[in-house]
């Protein structure tokens, strides 16, 4: 009897088999305009799914029963791994993942392609076919170089388990959140290419796609805030973000996607940049997956390396047929993708949004050119250089601060057109905040050209948005409301765009605490048992080890004492562990969070007669970091449940703008 | 050019730069921020958790005690551990082209929202007799107007 682990193989193969057919049926239903065909796509495209819904079930139960005898099973978990670490080592490694990522894809695309079943076939069709193109792509990828069922001979009593660093509560969400931002992108671009290839040029691809956007940018969002968390308190370096190649492909997509986030929006309003729209969501999509190869393909040094395998070959020519063909398909269509309007003013929202991307896409590029540039300089010049934090802090800093005034200027300037006095009067608030926080900050000794701007932006930014709950909030004050009740009539009646607000201001918060770094401090010793060291107003004493063995690993407690002022403070307990399976020691971080400052310590080492090397940190304002993630959060929630706008084609258009002759 | 890249690149590192401090260990944390890591693939050597960073990051503390300077340690650290360990590329050589691309792309990308922005900010004559409001009827303009008295009453 063939058991649930031994189905995985024949799984995937029958899925790649239906995700051909899919394939093949949605390209002649859309050729032919044949809506049976296309329908019998669908069908093809949902069996996908549930064959590699049963053979990520197989990996899940292999992994689960400990059967080493899949060679992935032994080199991502043991006997001693904990719980539900045994299941997350399914994204653990290269295999795993990609079949991960092929679960969400056939998943997500089975569920859109289904929603828009009653469209038009031929667009139906072309999305199927988009859809079910990439998964094949990812399905021969699962049969054949990087198959997750490969077997092991002779079979190993135990497995290698999961790298320590990866066995963190960050494992469980942060993988599964990234993954399912890169891969629901390929939603909208499959109905943008899809819209392209039907000739249906109208509103529908963004329409009917819109949660789905705001779904994977959401999940990006989370996911990369998450990986910033769990870096810091995992990796024991005092930081959260390290412009590492693999952070780096998780957030040139989230740029572009923002970019295409807010000039959508004119696409909506105004049906004007068409042709940009399109060119970002499949700069976006491509920008996924060319940075699934950067992680993949070990072409970049990264300390991401769990993930790297031999199929980063594979990528490169499906990421130029996307690209190629998706440019090749928009130029195609370039005489039907022109703006239906213009401009009123140089100075109004639609040019601040136009500003906005092009910052965006100035900041993607600065990212991925330092990324790629090691590459580059190896290919033309035979030497393999670094690009590191210092550049990518000195290129986008910047654009990110002019980003930043954007984000405070846009909600102040009106659509179409906008006077000079009512710009000046709305905008002397937010300049007033800026000013003062600058001179403040520079009275109490701030000095640094880079902080003051970074704070002075943050207040205007902060002031500009929370004017607008103001002025909103002023017009149900008017029908007797109280400031309560007003601001959240406010805010649910046009819940875009008060939560994309909401958004703003969780960004505001975010770069209050990145800004914050300016004033960190660090300080290490080796510490015998008894000895003190300080650190900004703190002294840290080393007071007892306490050590214990499990299964997994030998773990070492350092109990910290921690003073201020000769006030009693707390004890903090950082640990250094020694892995068995993996022969690895691991720091175990602790942090003393409060608004003000985080006292970060971490145990670097520990002598054999006990003495221990201690690095401390003062990170002022991390807290806020984490506060403006929930905030976002909060205002993610509030988008999502906006309702969706109904695509608007060229009839109803015409209807609305001669309403007599409807009428009539 | 070469001039006005170094000359970007040490405006824009001077701007993001913290406050400068004087201990010993703040200039190696400072250095070591500047260096990549030999020990760990893709990231500094301040942020390289192994033992050897740890090492190597006590080293340059002594190293600053001694007195070296700050380009000697960087240049100790590329001659024990190779060119790769140098964090950014030389604004000199071929390395200009890193600093200046992405200034010279954010340039080329504003100038042509610029060049389109103001193309389609000009908006084709009206037709003789053009009235945009001939769609508004009396009763909606009255409804109008005494909302706006309101609205500026009220604010």
């Amino acid at each position: 009897m063939v058991s649930l682990a031994g189905l995985g193989g024949p799984s995937l193969v029958a899925a790649v088999v239906f995700a051909i057919a899919a394939l093949a049926l949605a390209t002649t239903g859309a050729l032919r305009d044949r809506p049976a065909i296309a329908a019998g796509a669908r069908r093809a495209l949902i069996s996908s799914f549930g064959f590699v819904a049963l053979a990520t079930l197989s990996l899940l139960t292999a992994l689960g029963s400990h059967d080493f005898s899949l060679d992935y099973v032994a080199r991502y978990s043991s006997r001693s791994l904990e719980g539900a670490y045994t299941f997350a080592a399914l994204w653990g490694g290269m295999e795993g993942s990609l079949l991960f990522w092929t679960l969400l894809l056939t998943g997500f695309g089975s569920l859109a392609i289904t929603r828009a079943r009653s469209r038009d076939p031929r667009f139906g069709g072309w999305a199927t076919a988009v859809l079910a193109g990439i998964a094949t792509f990812f399905l021969v990828l699962l049969v054949g170089p990087a198959t997750p069922f490969a077997e092991l001979s002779p079979v190993p009593a135990d497995g290698s388990g999961l790298n320590p660093l990866l066995q963190s509560p960050g494992m469980l969400i942060h993988p599964p959140l990234l993954y399912s931002g890169f891969v629901g992108f390929s939603i909208p671009f499959a109905f943008a290419m899809a819209g392209l290839l039907s000739g249906r040029l109208d509103d529908t691809w963004f329409t009917s796609t819109r949660r789905w956007t705001l779904f994977s940018w959401s999940a990006l969002s989370i996911g990369i805030v998450l990986g910033g968390a769990w870096a810091y308190t995992e990796l024991g370096w005092g930081g959260y973000w390290a412009w590492d190649p693999v952070e780096n492909a998780s957030f040139m997509p989230w740029l572009t996607a923002t970019a295409f986030l807010h000039s959508v929006v004119i696409q909506e309003k105004r049906r004007m940049l068409k042709v940009w729209n399109v060119t970002l969501i499949l700069l976006t999509y491509v920008l996924a997956v060319f940075g699934t190869f950067l992680t993949r393909s070990g072409i970049l040094s990264s300390i991401h390396t769990f993930t790297e395998g031999p199929i980063g070959k594979w990528f490169l020519p499906f990421l130029a047929l996307m690209l190629i063909g998706g440019l090749a398909t928009i130029v195609a269509r370039l005489d039907r993708l022109r703006s239906e309007n213009r401009f009123d003013a140089l100075v109004s929202r639609e040019s601040a949004f136009l500003a906005n991307n092009v910052l965006f896409v100035a900041a993607a590029f600065a990212v991925l050119w330092g990324t790629i540039y090691p590459i580059v300089a190896e290919v033309t010049s035979g030497v393999r250089l670094s690009v590191g934090p210092p550049f990518f802090n000195s290129v986008f800093v910047p654009i990110a601060l002019a980003i930043l005034l954007l984000t405070g200027i846009g909600p102040l300037i009106s659509w179409r057109r906008m006077s000079r006095g009512a710009f000046t009067r709305v905008v002397r608030a937010p300049i007033g905040a800026g000013i003062v926080t600058v001179a403040g900050l520079a009275v109490f000794g701030v000095d640094s050209v880079g902080t003051l701007t970074a704070f002075g932006l943050c207040a205007f930014t902060a002031v500009a948005v929370i004017g607008e709950f103001v002025r909103g909030g002023r017009v149900y004050r008017m029908r007797g409301e109280n400031w309560f009740d007003a601001l959240v009539s406010t805010v649910s009646r046009n819940r875009r765009r008060y939560g994309g607000y909401v958004v703003h201001l969780g960004i505001v918060l975010i770069v209050i605490g990145l800004a914050g770094a300016a004033f960190k401090s660090e300080r290490h010793a080796l510490l015998e048992r008894g000895g003190s060291m300080r650190i900004g107003d703190y002294t840290l004493t080393y007071e007892d080890r306490i050590q214990r063995e499990t299964s997994e690993k030998q773990i070492n407690v350092v109990d910290i004492g921690v003073s201020r002022g000769g006030e009693e403070l707390t004890t903090l307990s950082p640990q250094r562990n020694f892995h068995f399976a993996q022969g690895q020691p691991q720091s175990e971080v602790a942090i003393r969070t409060t608004p003000a400052e985080d006292l970060y310590v971490v145990v670097t080492s520990i002598d054999p007669d006990g003495a221990a090397a201690i690095r401390a940190f003062v990170n002022p304002l991390t807290w806020w970091i984490w506060v403006g993630a929930g905030v976002m959060l909060g205002g993610i929630a509030i988008l999502l449940s906006s309702p969706v706008p109904v695509a608007v084609t060229g009839r109803v258009r015409r209807e609305v703008r001669e309403p007599a002759v409807a009428v009539r | 050019m070469r001039k006005l890249a170094g000359a970007f690149a040490a405006l824009s590192i001077a701007l993001m730069a913290p406050v400068a401090h004087a201990a010993p260990q703040d200039v190696a944390n400072d250095i070591s921020m500047h260096v990549m890591s030999p020990f760990c693939p893709g990231v500094t050597l301040h942020d390289c958790p192994t033992e050897n960073a740890a090492e190597l990051r006590e080293r340059i503390v002594v190293m600053v005690e001694d007195g070296f300077t700050r380009g000697q340690i960087i240049e100790f650290i590329e001659n024990e551990y190779g060119v790769a360990t140098r964090a950014t590329p030389d604004p000199g050589g071929a390395g200009i082209i890193v600093w200046l691309l992405p200034g010279i792309a954010a340039l080329g990308g504003a100038a042509v929202a610029w060049h389109f922005a103001r193309r389609w900010a000009r908006v084709p004559a009206r037709p003789e007799g053009y009235d945009p409001d001939a769609h508004i009827t009396a009763s909606d303009r009255r409804r109008l107007d005494a909302e706006l008295r309101r609205f500026q009453g009220e604010t």
